[in-house]
């Protein structure tokens, strides 16, 4: 018994397009047969509201509308069909900050390029055995951001003293 | 003293648990070994001449830097970092997925020297160029996937000048020099 793909429709936005191509051939070879595309942002939403998705891979920078603010609308915007779609980020940067930028605005998985097959499928793996329970708060909707304790680490704890931390200070960095 | 994780929670957060549509798709079993070699051919064997995309990213990175030639106290720093940055992210992304493993790891180890300067000054600028003409030189060479000891010897000299950036910059180096 395998993956089944046949009935999974997904969304690509990128501008660059034999990069679009790639993609597609991936999940071609994958076994996804309805896939479809846009060029940026603002188009992905507006073909995002026409059909049904059942994941959006974009990717970060593009123009006039990036992937940053595609999710925020996907998650956000009140005409958005399916606020809980799965969104995985494409992007050359992998710097903690950037990753931290895109899981607050809503991202579902990171996918640092160059990427090959196996880390597409890992994170396409990732979102159906795995999936992220939502949080509604004052400032944040989107997947839950923290990753659950790996309960199978059985080694030394390193760091068992309560630390403080100076939240002033570190608010003010940020 | 009593630790901020020890207060009452004053923001409440609501925690749902969205249908899992993809898995009632897909079922269970995951893909096999068979389709994911499969998968990896096709993109090892892809075609694409990435060379046209790499001068549009080495021309955007060019503007980046005449712009940061002007640079004055009075602009938005970050954002003319960004100008040159972005177009190496782009560099770095595309570089390894169209055969050219090298431009991407002489990208990334611009972007690291990007990331942590403090000004774009014109000693950044001077790295920057170096950079744009390594690439350009690899890209006119068709030097496909890491360029072996040539490619690493390249790579060793321009991880050379940005060390010696900060070697003369002992305050930005605490910010953490490029990685070797």
């Amino acid at each position: 018994m395998a993956y089944d793909f046949s009935d999974v429709s997904v969304l690509i936005v990128e501008d660059n397009l034999p990069m679009v191509e790639l993609i597609k051939s991936l999940l071609t070879a994958f076994g996804i047969k309805k896939i479809s595309s846009a060029r940026d942002g603002e188009e992905g939403f507006t073909l995002y509201r026409k059909e049904t998705f059942d994941l959006v891979i974009t990717d970060w920078m593009m123009k006039p509308v990036d992937g940053i603010s595609l999710t925020r609308r996907l998650r956000n915007d009140p005409l958005s069909p399916n606020q809980y779609v799965p969104v995985i980020l494409m992007t050359g940067f992998s710097e903690k900050r950037r990753v931290m930028q895109a899981r607050d605005v809503g991202v579902t998985e990171f996918l640092v390029k160059p990427f090959n097959a196996r880390d597409l499928y890992r994170r396409i793996a990732q979102i159906i055995e795995k999936p992220r329970q939502f949080v509604r708060s004052e400032d944040f909707f989107g997947p839950d951001r923290r990753r659950k304790n790996d309960k199978g680490y059985g080694g030394r704890e390193r760091r068992t003293e309560p630390v403080m931390i100076n939240v002033r200070n570190k608010m003010g960095e940020a | 003293m009593t630790h901020y994780y020890n207060q009452p929670q004053r923001r409440k957060a609501e925690f749902i648990k969205p249908a899992n549509t993809l898995k009632q798709k897909v079922g269970h079993g995951g893909l096999s070994d068979e389709i994911l070699d499969k998968a990896q051919k096709l993109l090892e064997e892809n075609t694409h001449d990435f060379e046209p995309l790499a001068m549009m990213y080495l021309a955007a990175l060019m503007q980046g830097v005449e712009m940061a030639k002007g640079y004055s106290p009075s602009m938005d720093k970050e954002q003319v970092i960004a100008n040159m940055l972005y177009p190496t992210m782009q560099l770095k992304a595309n570089g390894g997925m169209f055969h050219y493993s090298l431009v991407t790891m002489i990208a990334d180890k611009l972007i690291q020297f990007l990331e942590v300067i403090e000004q774009p000054d014109i000693e950044v600028l001077e790295i920057v160029l170096a950079f744009h003409t390594t690439i350009i030189a690899i890209l006119q060479g068709k030097i496909s996937g890491d360029g072996g000891k040539q490619g690493q010897d390249l790579l060793n000299a321009l991880s050379d000048a940005c060390m010696r950036y900060f070697d003369k910059r002992p305050d930005d180096k605490v910010l953490g020099p490029v990685k070797k």
